[in-house]
């Protein structure tokens, strides 16, 4: 009896015109010098093979320095972010998971910097972080931790101010991600151990933890790609010339697509920033055991 | 059809389907889109009635006026085309600019009208996506002489290849601020840079006022800035072909130099301007915190005549002898800016032009273009206007109006876009530098140019 392929239409149409065809115009493109002038007629823009791959990607090419500047910045940024609200939203998960007054309106309240607008997020961090008159030197400046002209939208600082202002944003994720795996554990897992004289710590190394690591592993590599793709928050915070700290690889894609119309730069610069978002997708994949047929 | 779907489907049956369904995709817009190419004349020779649809600049400091005078073009508009209207759709960045260009002239669909600032026509030009002005259509909106001459060296790369139509202009002068001079003694406006930096030094306490303000974070003033010493040492920013940066050379190097210093060196301005953005510098000049403000635009009177300022500032030309110099050096233009303003374009694609052109008409007429002054406090662009209204040419108005007597056009080359970001790159680094030490080398900002030349070869080369 012949295979009914076809049964995998429903899914394979979709997955082909939205996944796959868009991924191999964006490597065609890459291949190209698609820019203003061949635009109006981009199917016939030149063939340029891997020129903008060595441009960027071989040390001597003259985009290297811009490539690298921004791929150590995505990879800084997003495992930075990513480590920081680790604890921060298990932490609050595990709080409101108890048995706790206004508990309701806590959970709710929890989300609200996650519903919250990026591009209005990054306003408001932008005010934040105004030398001299940010709430960020005053209170630095009040609590003598510092200078009140501290600059935290250049220079070193600059990748401070991206990384608090997305772990502010994007803390609630993993927090909603943790909330959810807590929920599913049996009361009695802990009643049990409780009984037998677990302290609280012991419970959540020995059985929460593990029990909710599964969710988490998932939460944390879905974070990494997150703030890795991160593009409006970078941008609103520093516009299109940002500091090299914070000139992560949307960023720079956009502004190589959109405001210097260098599409095929732009296009092979997603590209290579698909092949490393793979790496904690790949990761978690092989933990997570995914596929496996047992 | 429906036997596709019948028998067995095999792998290969089943890439033959999915073959045709892609084809079918690509071909049936294109059919589609080929039907709809009618005439767009009525019998009568008039155009046929329809809604226009306009893809302009936000005006972000005065939208109550935009959508004031916006109201005032519709009426004119729609009396003299009965029927037919308009509609606008606004954008408030260089990046939602560009966007909306290229994914129009990609899919060859969008706006009747797209406006651009005078720095992105060469770009839209470069797309190949607009209606190049024929004699006959320069006629039906009142003819070429109509404009002040300048504004239209930013339409077209050559006088027969103009597509874009200017609207507004928006001169740079140089602005002080009258009681800070008096407090400091100053009784003349400064017209070599040596002579500016002194009285910037006078006007300067080190603390809550400054001689002058930057913004070099700022996604276009950088590159104003150093096209205008460039400009006036005799030297460019690109090659004559386009095809070649010349970021870093000396002139460059000098122009960037020169204006860092202002941070750096000369400390006439505060050292937290390296965050700055125009908008900043507006406001500082606001406050009264700074008492000049190179480049100025017209944009800031509507601040600044509703600020502790107002009445104590005034528009005068700008030093145009650079720094340590006594004359012009060999090359050397005396400019004050270049030819900047805003432009509306003919999509290519549109099925209703002689109705824009329509439009066109109504919005270049004296009465309309004296309210882009009166409403938006923009320069109009019609000679007749400057007759008709005599306060476009006194009080600070006069001043802004020499200023655009003494305009360069910037080369009309589709890559200028990439060198303004380049250029941008440079400068906000080095001034990141200075905010955060105090100072930089010739060196880092040698080797920071030389990089962004790099990148901008790149680009040019792809």
């Amino acid at each position: 009896m012949p295979v009914p392929y076809w049964l995998l239409s429903p899914s394979v149409i979709p997955l082909v015109v939205i996944v796959f065809i868009p991924m191999a115009f964006a490597l065609y493109i890459s291949l190209t010098g698609l820019n203003q002038n061949t635009i109006g007629d981009w199917t016939h823009a030149p063939f340029v093979g891997l020129k903008h791959y060595l441009d960027g990607l071989d040390p001597r090419g003259p985009l290297a320095p811009s490539f690298y500047t921004s791929i150590k910045a995505s990879v800084v940024f997003s495992v930075m972010t990513t480590i920081l609200i680790l604890p921060i939203g298990v932490g609050a998960a595990l709080l409101l998971s108890g048995q706790l007054r206004g508990r309701t309106f806590m959970r709710a309240v929890m989300l609200l910097p996650y519903i919250i607008p990026t591009f209005v997020n990054g306003i408001l961090w932008r005010l934040v972080f105004m030398t001299n008159t940010g709430i960020a030197d005053q209170i630095m400046g009040a609590l003598h931790l510092g200078a009140r002209d501290t600059f935290w939208l250049i220079g070193p600082r600059s990748l401070w101010a991206l990384v608090l202002a997305d772990v502010w944003a994007s803390w609630p994720f993993i927090y909603l991600m943790a909330l959810a795996a807590l929920q599913t554990i049996p009361p009695d897992v802990h009643d049990a151990a409780r009984i037998d004289g677990a302290t609280p710590l012991r419970i959540f190394r020995l059985i929460t933890l593990p029990l909710i690591a599964p969710t988490l592993g998932l939460g944390i590599a879905l974070s990494t790609i997150n703030h890795f793709n991160n593009f409006a928050l970078p941008f609103v915070m520093f516009g299109p010339t940002p500091p090299d700290e914070v000139n992560v690889m949307p960023l720079n894609i956009y502004v190589n697509s959109f405001i210097t119309f260098n599409l095929g730069l732009g296009a092979a610069m997603s590209v290579v920033a698909l092949l490393i978002m793979l790496t904690p997708a790949v990761i978690y994949l092989r933990a997570a055991r995914v596929g496996d047929t047992d | 059809m429906a036997d596709i779907f019948q028998g067995k489907l095999t792998r290969r049956r089943f890439l033959e389907v999915a073959g045709m369904g892609a084809a079918a995709t690509v071909a049936v817009p294109g059919f589609l889109d080929a039907c709809a190419q009618s005439t767009t004349s009525s019998a009568t020779g008039s155009p046929k009635p329809a809604t226009l649809s306009l893809y302009v600049a936000k005006d972000t400091a005065r939208p109550q006026a935009q959508a004031q005078l916006f109201a005032m073009i519709k009426a004119k508009f729609e009396q003299e085309n009965p029927g037919s209207s308009f509609t606008y759709d606004t954008y408030a960045s260089a990046a939602e600019e560009t966007t909306k260009l290229e994914t129009s002239a990609a899919a060859q669909e969008g706006p009747d009208i797209f406006e651009f600032g005078s720095t992105l026509v060469p770009t839209a030009y470069a797309t190949g996506s607009f209606e190049v002005f024929t004699k006959d259509m320069w006629n039906h909106i009142g003819g070429k002489s109509i404009f002040f001459p300048p504004q239209l060296t930013m339409s077209g790369p050559s006088p027969d290849k103009l597509i874009a139509v200017p609207v507004s202009g928006n001169p740079w002068a140089m602005v002080h601020n009258k009681a800070m001079f008096q407090a400091a003694g100053i009784n003349q406006v400064p017209t070599t840079w040596s002579d500016f930096i002194a009285a910037a030094k006078e006007l300067t306490n080190g603390t809550d006022q400054w001689g002058t303000a930057m913004a070099p974070a700022d996604g276009f003033d950088p590159w104003h800035k150093i096209w205008l010493f460039v400009t006036q040492l005799g030297g460019n920013l690109m090659d004559s072909t386009g095809k070649k940066g010349l970021l870093d050379s000396d002139a460059s190097l000098e122009a960037c130099a020169f204006w860092l210093d202002w941070m750096a060196k000369y400390k006439i301005a505060a050292r937290q301007d390296a965050t700055f953005k125009g908008a900043d510098e507006v406001r500082a000049f606001a406050t009264g915190k700074i008492g000049f403000s190179v480049m100025a635009g017209p944009g800031g009177i509507g601040t600044w005549d509703n600020s502790p300022v107002a009445g104590q500032y005034e528009y005068t030309l700008g030093p145009t002898i650079p720094y340590g110099m006594s004359s012009l050096p060999s090359g050397g233009k005396a400019t004050q800016g270049f030819v900047s303003g805003q432009y509306y374009t003919l999509f290519k694609y549109s099925k209703n032009q002689e109705l824009a052109l329509n439009l066109l008409k109504v919005v270049v007429s004296p009465e309309i273009q004296y309210q882009y002054f009166n409403l938006r406090k923009q320069q109009p662009v019609v000679l007749e206007t400057f007759t008709k209204y005599p306060e476009l040419k006194q009080g600070n108005w006069a001043a802004l109006y020499d200023a655009a007597l003494k305009a360069y056009p910037t080369p009309f080359f589709p890559a200028w876009g990439p060198l303004e970001v380049e250029l941008g790159k440079a400068i906000n680094k080095i001034a990141g530098q200075i905010g955060i030490s105090g100072s930089y080398t010739m060196s880092d900002l040698k080797a920071a140019l030389t990089q962004v030349n790099q990148e901008l070869q790149a680009s040019l080369g792809a």
